[in-house]
């Protein structure tokens, strides 16, 4: 009972953690925060199938019934498609790096065509103007460079 | 069993994007591998579509357990007339994007493995149609959206990449909160496959399941598949995910994979939480006003939204987020008020079937002509190198074919009869007619809704036809296509073809082909729409079979047919006989769950 209890409380403050660098502006922390949700998700799950049991792998039927093997599986898959996200999510965040030459959700959020057109923003417009103006040029080699062996 | 022919869908797409993936080392072979793949993917839903819903003897339902395991131990796919129907409704826009592909991703697109991701995306999106286990909707979603992301990022520019973050990071987040929501139900109910699940909830006191944590968890699905659907409040990443898409790809992302959202709220919530109850009153009467007001909001924004861009892409983009709020306000507007008895098809049936058939003619409608739109903007793009509306005007005389693709879409979305766009407005505007009937409460706020929709829906499609198509020939117009198209360009000189430019302002690698391609099919689609509103009789029929599959969840139940362990091991006393148990029955998902809590 008390395992559950603390991972209770670990799951809490994991999903807390999570949910508050999701909204930092720096896009690495949100990636970070993405991640930790992820990985409190997965924790959840298994705390979903109980603890009290025996590891649910050699001895059948032998003294306490096993654990619910279940949720370890479907956990097993759960790591596997988010370690494939979380990779893509850290390359592309270095792509945005690479052509924005910023990681910072506002100045992303300025470059927003529906945004800036939405607030009526020829401001907005000039600002995002005057920060990319110097970065245009060696964006464009960069693509024309990586592009082609990236995969 | 004749099962297999369930799975075949999904073979073909998973074969066409491994064989696509080996082939790329000739760009004309992976090319012609996508082609077979994806006629043989309209092969094989035909024939799984005749299996399921023209069996002799009315629609039945196949079921296919994965390594012959039995439901509910094992993995089942399911294909009952929904899932039919909604594979039907892609099939026809994978054949098409697929076909414009080839003519429009350029050799360094290619090498960038753009066809096995296609079809990777196919895969997913077909899985999440067949299959019957709660779980395994989850990785087919992955699969769908893994392709997707690379999909969007494609070209990896200055507005990809920052589109795509938003569209990977709100996914992912979503894909966390359904992991969540899964894992939750789960634990209440000590089952993963749906059929199992919908069992254990309309008879919660046989199987012991604590159904009010069912109603949150089932709330946390819900926002998840608005997110996949598009709609308010979850809609933000549609518009600038769609135009950095490659118009193929969007095309299939509107048309298909939006479909997804929409056919997992069908599937949760009328056949495995239709039955649920919570202090005397079912799942729906909880739904049914959060859909209404996912789908008002959705449908003014959306519409709104689209009245005001300068640009065809961003135009289609809203349009999008409001015609799902279409598709989505019958499904809430008929879980109001259900049990409403309505006449369909000549059949005196309940109004939860009408709204589904609603739904799904709706969404057939706009799986054809977002598409369509889609794919003609691509063109125009592909052609003058921008959609902005100041940049373009007067192409009516220059390109009829694909001007009159255009309109059609266009009036497909307004619902012009006879195409297919005006049954599906019709049978969403009588949904909702009939609900305000049978005593639904703010039914007078949705019908005005959906007016205001309406009219906005003929505002936006009528300044995007002007902008674009009327008027005078816009410099950039005369200078790159000087003459009409068809006249000149295609009788053989090929001399016209090098004037065009590509998106990036360099030098156009379109040739004329690949132009009357692009053409072709955004006229094929534009046919295909006219000719099934002309045969709206057949596609009413298939979707009202379609509709009784997702509401009867006890025929759903019985043709899975889930092995019942309730019967042995009542939950009451199910850690006593989860000791007792053999090896084999200790695998029993419901007494280790009940065991493992104690």
């Amino acid at each position: 009972m008390t395992a559950q209890v603390v991972l209770a409380a670990t799951l809490g403050l994991l999903f807390a953690l999570g949910t508050f660098l999701v909204l930092r502006r720096d896009v690495v922390r949100v990636v970070w925060g993405v991640s930790i949700i992820s990985q409190a998700a997965n924790v959840y799950l298994i705390t979903m199938g109980g603890l009290s049991g025996g590891a649910p792998i050699g001895s059948f039927g032998e003294g306490a019934p096993p654990t619910d093997p279940l949720v370890q599986a479907l956990v097993l898959t759960a790591i596997v498609i988010g370690f494939g996200t979380t990779a893509l999510a850290l390359v592309l965040t270095y792509r945005v790096y690479e052509e924005h030459g910023t990681i910072d959700t506002h100045a992303l959020a300025e470059a927003d065509p529906d945004r800036a057109s939405a607030d009526g923003g020829t401001a907005n417009r000039a600002v995002t103007a005057t920060h990319d103006g110097p970065l245009d040029t060696e964006t464009t080699d960069d693509r024309m460079t990586h592009g082609g062996d990236e995969r | 069993m004749t099962g297999q022919i369930v799975i075949a869908p999904m073979l073909v797409a998973l074969s066409t994007a491994i064989l696509a993936l080996l082939a790329r080392f000739d760009g004309r072979v992976e090319k012609a591998v996508s082609l077979v793949g994806a006629g043989g993917y309209a092969v094989a839903v035909a024939a799984l579509f005749d299996a399921v819903v023209l069996a002799p003897g009315g629609p039945t339902t196949l079921t296919y357990g994965v390594s012959d395991w039995q439901a509910p131990f094992g993995i089942v796919l399911v294909a009952d007339a929904l899932s039919a129907f909604m594979l039907a409704l892609a099939a026809p826009v994978v054949v098409a994007a697929a076909v414009y592909s080839v003519v429009s991703v350029d050799e360094r697109g290619q090498r960038l493995s753009y066809h096995p991701l296609f079809h990777f995306m196919v895969l997913g999106v077909s899985g999440a149609f067949l299959t019957g286990d709660v779980f395994n909707l989850f990785v087919w979603f992955e699969v769908m959206l893994m392709s997707s992301y690379v999909l969007v990022l494609f070209y990896s520019g200055r507005e990809h990449t920052r589109a795509a973050l938003g569209y990977v990071v709100l996914n992912l987040l979503a894909s966390a909160l359904m992991l969540v929501a899964i894992g939750g139900l789960y634990a209440t109910t000590g089952t993963l496959n749906m059929a199992d699940m919908a069992r254990r909830l309309a008879d919660p006191a046989a199987y012991g399941v604590a159904v009010a944590p069912t109603l949150g968890l089932g709330a946390l699905l819900l926002s998840v598949f608005a997110v996949k659907a598009g709609t308010v409040p979850f809609h933000f990443w549609v518009p600038s995910a769609y135009r950095a898409a490659p118009a193929p790809v969007t095309a299939v992302l509107a048309g298909v994979v939006k479909k997804v959202g929409v056919y997992a709220v069908i599937r949760l919530f009328f056949t495995v939480f239709g039955g649920a109850a919570y202090a005397s009153t079912s799942t729906f009467a909880y739904v049914g006003p959060v859909l209404m007001l996912l789908a008002g909001a959705s449908i003014i924004l959306g519409g709104v939204g689209a009245a005001g861009r300068e640009d065809v892409d961003g135009l289609l983009a809203f349009s999008s987020i409001g015609q799902v709020g279409f598709i989505v306000l019958p499904l809430g507007a008929a879980m109001t008020v259900p049990a409403a008895t309505t006449t369909l098809a000549g059949a005196e049936t309940m109004l939860a079937v009408l709204g589904v058939t609603a739904a799904l003619v709706y969404s057939l409608t706009h799986a054809l002509a977002k598409p369509l739109l889609f794919l003609a903007s691509g063109t125009i793009r592909s052609a003058l190198g921008t959609t902005d509306f100041a940049q373009l005007g007067g192409l009516a005389r220059r390109t009829p074919l694909l001007a009159g693709g255009f309109l059609l879409g266009s009036l497909a979305l307004v619902g012009v009869p006879p195409i297919l766009g005006f049954f599906g407005k019709l049978l969403v505007f009588r949904t909702v007619a009939e609900g305000i009937a049978a005593g639904m409460p703010a039914g007078a706020l949705a019908a005005a809704t959906m007016l205001v929709g309406a009219i906005l829906t003929i505002a936006y499609v009528t300044r995007g036809w002007n902008q674009v198509f009327w008027g005078e020939p816009t410099e950039r117009v005369q200078q790159l296509i000087p003459v009409r198209w068809g006249r000149s360009r295609f009788a053989g000189d090929g001399d016209a073809g090098s004037s065009s430019i590509a998106p990036d302002g360099g030098p156009s690698t379109v040739t004329d082909r690949a132009l009357v391609v692009q053409v072709a099919v955004v006229v094929a689609l534009a046919l295909g729409l006219v000719g099934l509103g002309v045969g709206a009789e057949v596609v009413v029929d298939a979707a009202t079979d379609a509709a009784h599959a997702a509401t009867g969840t006890d025929a759903y139940v019985e043709a899975v047919a889930p092995v019942d362990p309730g019967a042995e091991y009542s939950p009451s006393h199910a850690a006593g006989a989860a000791n007792a148990s053999d090896g084999s029955h200790s695998l029993d998902a419901s007494a280790a769950v009940d065991g493992g809590e104690r």
